[in-house]
């Protein structure tokens, strides 16, 4: 294309040029006729027509000694399992493999990868170090060019070889999409047992990915609302004990447990602020419940709201600075937005029906919230303005979403009504990728904990 | 027994109408529509400039224009022929007349003895114009069944040397004399296969500007391996600019640099960026690309997005 020509057409493809091109562009065929002609090109626009998975090929990790047995296929398992499950990847069936004993260290034949459509490969090793450490290191390689794009060695005791391929997960993850992963990560849920009208109730915790479930209580008291905290390994839940529901919080790595605050009547809805070091919650005073927070370390409560409502479900933005919560003071349950330190409230849901359980993305760019209305409810995502409102999912029964720690996948439960009980599902807060989770019996009240690491 | 005639009739009517409809609307195997083809839309101003040619443009062998099935020769035998006998295509008046200049006619005096007699001097003086198809022409071939393939030959082979005239003297005053007296006659050109079309200056012409054509393939071609895991909002936010440099054959010539990054978070664009890299390496090559038209895709700038993702 010549310079002339630039000239005459440029108007028809203003539209692929980004400003600043265009303007040297523009430019430079005024100024100099001389110039490289190819630099006056306007851009070529590439959108992939849909979203598709990233096909990706994980070998089996090779042991350093036969002694270690299964284990690198057991990392490649949950590698697998983890990318799988964030719909973003697509793992190649092992069996498509041609190549079956690649040198972790060096791959040779990438053809045979390109073969199988791979465009990424991922190959690893173990080793048991001579203090009886597990180390395992992996390698990910582009496809394509056949260069290394990530390589990381991690150690530990071997019984955590799940935490290592989680905390690998996250790295491949991460390499590829350009955000943190979320994989090194644990959930927190109500679990469920018994019939019915008789509903066993436990605190539990597991990976995200289902595995190593622990019972944190016994069952003899209702549970609700379990909530993690952003930064510590503490967990603040509601207990209906003897007497009036109370808001505790567990230490997960002591097992330690204690009330939080002494207040006369209901304290419910707790939540930790970004530092860990506050507890947001609602205390009921007669028929209405106000906002308040509390300091863990110096036990000083601050009333937030004070208003004949029903104020209930805050949730701190990540900075701090404001809170969403829940509130019935406008005729109906709508999501309501101020400052941290209280002030004026401003009404952000407007839809159909009505919103609760907001949750502070801990990206900060989304609210999300349960929608009830014409007989479903349904789990959905706002900006923190309440434009750009996303239905995630709806049906029967969803409640209580909680965001990924990378802001991406939210959790929540849902119930099929009628005998069963309620599970746990993930969907994309884009809508797509709908996954059940697996837990041992029925579980609700999800809470996703930050990373690990 | 009595038959109602209008009833007969009717029924000889409905019977004639549907046996006619049954035979002419009986049904037939329902065709597919043809597999879909990508279709770019083009202004009428790009047709326009694709299917011009360009009068400047480098003649091309083009396929001499065949009217008429002739007794068939190999084409290569002519072809022998006519390099044997150059003067032949020497004098001809369609010999491209670029390099020899009018001025060198007049005072040569060199005798070409082989020049064909019927070869009239002032013809050839007369058209000091490159070579169009004219009646003159027409004439010409007409008188020698060898002629029009000797004339058409020689349009397709331009690089011809250039050879001396005879003696000629050039009479402004009698210029009428060099006319073509004959009635107009319409002849038909003569060859082994017919070729409808003309051909002048379409094969190259314009043809480099026509970059639309190689444009749509090769974003379809990156497209195929461009594949961003992406599973958050504003898709369309997300942009990279890219440019490529090629090779000839059809390869990248050097690794892709990635010339800006926007978006909303800057992790994630460069990490789109980074999977474009590998999305221009890993399909390539792309060996459709036209080589005559190298100089346009020779670097190629790229911008990629997400629009589409959601």
């Amino acid at each position: 294309m010549t310079k002339n020509r630039k000239a005459t057409t440029g108007m028809s493809e203003v539209r692929f040029v980004t400003r600043r091109r265009f303007i040297f562009a523009a430019g430079s065929t005024l100024a100099a006729v001389g110039l490289r002609p190819a630099f006056a090109q306007s851009r070529l626009r590439v959108d992939p027509t849909e979203f598709q998975p990233l096909p990706i090929a994980i070998t089996n990790f090779v042991p350093g000694s036969p002694a270690e047995g299964q284990i690198g296929a057991d990392v490649a398992g949950v590698i697998t399992n983890n990318l799988k499950r964030s719909g973003l990847f697509a793992p190649i069936d092992q069996a498509a493999f041609i190549e079956r004993n690649t040198d972790p260290d060096m791959p040779r034949n990438f053809q045979n990868w390109k073969a199988i459509n791979a465009q990424a490969l991922v190959t690893g090793g173990t080793t048991r170090q001579p203090d009886g450490r597990l180390a395992a290191r992996f390698r990910l390689w582009d496809v394509a060019t056949g260069q290394q794009i990530e390589g990381q060695q991690y150690v530990t005791s071997p019984e955590y070889w799940r935490r290592i391929s989680h905390i690998i997960s996250d790295k491949i993850y991460e390499r590829l999409t350009g955000e943190k992963g979320y994989f090194d990560t644990r959930v927190v849920f109500v679990d469920e047992t018994g019939p019915s009208e008789r509903r066993v109730k436990r605190l539990a915790l597991m990976d995200q990915d289902g595995a190593n479930v622990r019972y944190l209580t016994r069952g003899a008291d209702l549970v609700l609302t379990p909530r993690f905290s952003p930064s510590t390994q503490e967990i603040t839940y509601m207990e209906f004990g003897q007497g009036d529901p109370k808001v505790y919080l567990f230490n997960v790595e002591t097992g330690q447990r204690e009330i939080v605050g002494n207040f006369p009547g209901m304290s419910f809805s707790p939540r930790f602020s970004p530092d860990g070091q506050r507890i947001i919650m609602s205390l009921q005073q007669g028929g209405n419940s106000n906002l308040f927070v509390m300091d863990l370390r110096s036990k000083s409560t601050t009333r937030l709201t004070d208003t004949p409502a029903i104020d209930t479900s805050p949730s701190y933005a990540p900075d701090g600075s404001r809170i969403c919560f829940e509130s019935d003071r406008g005729g109906k349950p709508q999501i309501y937005v101020m400052p941290a330190q209280g002030g004026p409230a401003q009404r952000i849901s407007f839809g159909e029906g009505s919103y609760s359980t907001p949750v502070w993305s801990p990206r900060g760019d989304y609210i999300a919230f349960t929608k009830q209305g014409g007989g479903q409810f349904a789990i959905g995502i706002m900006k923190t303005d309440g434009s750009g409102e996303r239905i995630l999912t709806s049906g029967f029964h969803n409640e209580g979403p909680t965001f990924a720690p990378n802001g991406r996948v939210v959790m929540f439960f849902r119930d099929p009504g009628g005998n069963s009980g309620p599970s746990l599902f993930t969907v994309d807060i884009s809508g797509r990728n709908e996954q059940r989770v697996p837990t041992p019996g029925y579980a609700s009240d999800p809470a996703w904990s930050p990373l690990l690491s | 027994m009595k038959v109602d005639k209008t009833l007969v009739a009717s029924v000889a009517l409905h019977v004639l109408v549907i046996g006619w409809g049954l035979i002419s609307f009986s049904a037939r195997s329902f065709e597919a529509p043809p597999e879909s083809l990508p279709i770019d839309i083009i202004s009428a101003d790009q047709l326009a400039k694709m299917t011009a040619g360009l009068k400047t443009g480098e003649k091309d062998k083009p396929k001499p224009l065949v009217e008429k099935v002739a007794e068939a020769k190999p084409v290569d035998e002519a072809v022998g022929k006519i390099t044997e006998k150059e003067i032949v295509t020497a004098t001809s008046p369609e010999q491209p007349p670029k390099v020899e200049k009018p001025v060198e006619k007049k005072p040569e005096p060199k005798p070409v003895a082989e020049t064909k007699p019927k070869d009239e001097p002032k013809q050839a003086e007369k058209k000091p114009d490159p070579p169009k198809e004219d009646p003159i022409a027409e004439a010409l071939k007409s008188e020698d069944a060898k002629k029009p393939k000797a004339k058409q030959e020689a349009k397709a082979a331009p690089p011809q040397p250039p050879k001396p005239k005879q003696e000629r003297v050039f009479d402004q005053s009698k210029i009428a004399a060099l006319l073509d007296k004959r009635d107009p006659t319409r002849q038909s050109i003569t060859g082994a296969a017919l070729n409808a079309s003309a051909a002048l200056g379409t094969r190259s012409g314009n043809a480099d500007a026509i970059v639309a054509t190689w444009k749509g393939a090769f974003v379809a071609a990156v497209r195929r391996c461009f594949n961003f895991p992406y599973n958050g909002q504003d898709a369309d936010q997300f942009e990279a600019d890219i440019d490529i440099q090629m090779r000839p054959d059809g390869t990248v010539a050097a690794e892709p640099v990635i010339v800006a990054v926007r978006g909303p978070s800057r992790s994630i664009g460069t990490a789109m960026a980074e999977s474009a890299k590998r999305a221009i390496v890993q399909c390539q090559a792309y060996a459709f690309l036209p080589k005559q038209q190298y100089d346009t895709w020779k670097y190629i700038p790229m911008t990629f997005g997400l629009k589409e993702m959601l």
